[in-house]
């Protein structure tokens, strides 16, 4: 057991984590103001395409997260406007984004690049910094993040009026707090942050997108959530716990067995999702979203 | 009211978007009309879908018939597009990928005056005999894993090598024990070290797991990685040129070799070499065989005989293998086709 603990795995396990803070944190900012945000998955893809492309395009990734991100911002003010304005019911619009983000994607790759499966890959030069092959620049950022959204959700007037209008909006208003900006602003960050870390698998961790590489990323981030009780610094641990589990899956694929044979890989593929399972079930207690979530806002009711 | 009305046209809106888009009808002279369904991973994969669709590609160039091509986004659109194919009359419907199997023998029986081919398959009917419409494009992938195992373990340092697969599925195991017991004939303390990304069809299109995968490998030892993983393959070429090359002799650190097309260019120099499977021949001759009508039904084995499956050597890689390893692996070659080394097929276990 003790070879598989080395420094590179908890390398790889920040890694595998980075793109989960990025977008629990950015699902952090839309729930706590009271909109579910199912769509992070899709956001993710949104960000990673469009930071592809745009980086492929004009050979600088900062440009490329910046149009990753700024994609990220459109769709969830898209989603916004269907949940807050219109009222949509918002596992259901979040889930119709994540489908929408499933095919979008390869139709415009499919007529910019002629190939629905993937975009152009992007030469080492042009794509996120890496330092000592092990720490993206990406890593860095999300880990700083972690302060900022405490810092912001918890010593702010913006971060209390965000808690407030997702605990009780009506409370809020009352109190001269525009719900409705606070809802949209929540949203779109969320759109940013799952955005950015959509970016890190395309041009950070990868050299180019292929279609639904997230390959579930987003709902892990959203389970990470919840397991954090959607606070900031317990994010961290969360989404590093599902890095680190992820990591440690990969070495346990060339343990042989007492019989010779490789472990196999359904069984360590199950690993994580389990251990969620049962720390959600068993040891942290119980998770309290806050109270008006999922609950539309309107003044005349 | 409201909300219903932001349901419906996110709902919409994703529908229209979702739909993929397919060739346009054009009125051309076609000797033959040729539709093909493309894997998860899209024709421009840079490996297995990619040498299919040049295939089909040079067929449409030399022998002037209509191609239509899916890439279907999801498993459960490749029905409807062979259908749409078959009730359209084409003249040969070709499926790139095992997953395509099950789906082709239930169409392929509803219509059986048109002509099919399977890359990857192989389709019986309810009596268990081949049926007559339908060819099962199949590779002998285990051949060539061994040759270029024999390479990987003759350019190799440490005697550690790394295998990272894609889907966990025994035609990948082919390509793994081929692999390894090339690599155990020049190197018989040779470490395999195997991981595959997943066990469902998102295994092959997640890179960050890949180079990840390829990263842990390296970390344990391995120099010369072998990728059969689709899209997500593309992240262990990624993992093999972080680590750069050596300032001395010039020559990459690590290295990584491509699969089913030619991959030697994707990053000159970390490349060592590709196995290739010539898919892009094998639906080139079908095709060529429906248009002088010397088609023909059941299983088409292509082995290292027929050139079905080889390892790549072009400017990229020659100066990467010495020459007695390639009279070696040479020499492997002919034993292999005559019998002398069996290298084990995993599927056929």
């Amino acid at each position: 057991m003790s070879e598989l603990l080395t420094l590179s795995l908890f390398f790889s396990a920040i890694r595998l984590a980075t793109p989960l803070i990025f977008a629990a944190l950015g699902g952090m900012f839309s729930e706590r103001s009271g909109i579910i945000n199912i769509a992070l998955e899709g956001l993710m893809l949104a960000g990673a395409f469009t930071a592809a492309v745009a980086t492929f395009e004009l050979n600088n990734p900062y440009l490329g997260l910046l149009g990753g991100v700024v994609a990220g911002a459109f769709l969830a003010f898209i989603y916004a406007v269907a949940v807050i304005k219109f009222e949509a019911n918002q596992v259901v619009a979040g889930t119709a984004i994540n489908f929408l983000m499933l095919g979008l994607p390869q139709l415009i790759s499919g007529a910019v690049y002629d190939s629905s499966g993937s975009t152009p890959q992007i030469a080492k030069e042009f794509l996120l910094p890496n330092y000592y092959n092990s720490v993206s620049l990406a890593s860095i950022i999300a880990f700083a993040l972690i302060p900022l959204c405490w810092y912001v959700m918890y010593k702010t007037p913006f971060g209390l009026r965000i808690r407030a209008v997702g605990e009780n909006p009506a409370a809020a208003d009352a109190a001269g707090i525009n719900v409705i900006r606070l809802r949209y602003t929540g949203v779109i960050l969320s759109g940013i942050l799952a955005a950015a870390g959509g970016a890190y698998l395309s041009i950070g961790q990868s050299s180019l997108f292929t279609r639904g590489m997230t390959a579930g990323r987003g709902f892990i981030a959203l389970a990470a959530l919840i397991l954090a009780k959607w606070k900031p610094v317990p994010v961290l641990f969360a989404c590093l716990f599902f890095g680190f589990m992820e990591a440690l899956t990969i070495p346990l694929g060339n343990i042989k067995l007492a019989s010779g044979d490789p472990m196999p890989v359904q069984f360590i593929q199950i690993i994580p999702y389990v251990l969620t399972i049962i720390v959600l079930a068993g040891f942290i207690g119980l998770s309290r979203a806050p109270k008006a979530l999922g609950i539309p806002y309107n003044k005349e009711k | 009211m409201k909300s219903k009305i932001g349901i419906f046209l996110i709902i919409v809106s994703a529908f229209i978007f979702s739909s993929c888009g397919t060739s346009t009808e054009a009125q051309r002279q076609c000797n033959i009309r040729v539709g093909i369904v493309f894997d998860i991973g899209g024709k421009n994969d840079r490996s297995f879908n990619a040498a299919a669709w040049e295939g089909v590609q040079r067929a449409e160039r030399d022998l002037k018939i209509c191609l239509y091509d899916v890439e279907p986004g999801n498993p459960t659109s490749i029905e409807p597009a062979m259908r749409a194919f078959a009730e359209k009359d084409f003249d040969l419907i070709v499926g790139v990928g095992f997953a395509q199997g099950p789906i082709m023998q239930k169409v392929a029986v509803d219509f059986p005056k048109i002509k099919f081919a399977i890359v990857d398959g192989v389709i019986t009917g309810k009596d268990g005999k081949p049926l007559e419409n339908v060819a099962s494009l199949v590779f002998r992938e285990h051949e060539g894993s061994y040759l270029v195992g024999m390479i990987a373990a003759a350019k190799s340092k440490s005697g550690t090598l790394g295998f990272v697969g894609g889907m966990d599925i025994p035609l990948i195991h082919k390509f793994a024990t081929g692999y390894e017991e090339g690599a155990k004939s020049v190197n018989p303390n040779a470490r395999v070290l195997t991981n595959y990304v997943g066990v469902t069809d998102a295994a092959w299109n997640n890179p960050g797991k890949g180079k990840e995968l390829a990263l842990s490998q390296i970390d344990q030892g391995a120099d010369v990685i072998f990728t059969a993983a689709g899209n997500s393959g593309l992240g262990a070429f990624d993992a093999v040129e972080q680590y750069g090359k050596n300032p001395q002799t010039n020559e990459a650190n690590k290295f990584v070799i491509g699969v089913d097309s030619n991959q030697n260019g994707v990053k000159p120099g970390f490349v060592l070499t590709s196995m290739v499977k010539r898919v892009d021949n094998a639906v080139y001759d079908v095709v060529n065989e429906v248009l002088n009508n010397k088609f023909q039904g059941g299983f088409h084995v292509f082995g290292l005989d027929k050139d079905g499956v080889a390892y790549s050597l072009d400017d990229f890689n020659k100066p990467l293998i010495p020459q007695e390893v390639i009279t070696k692996v040479e020499d492997s070659k002919k034993k292999i086709v005559a019998g002398e080394i069996k290298v084990t097929d995993a599927m056929a276990k």
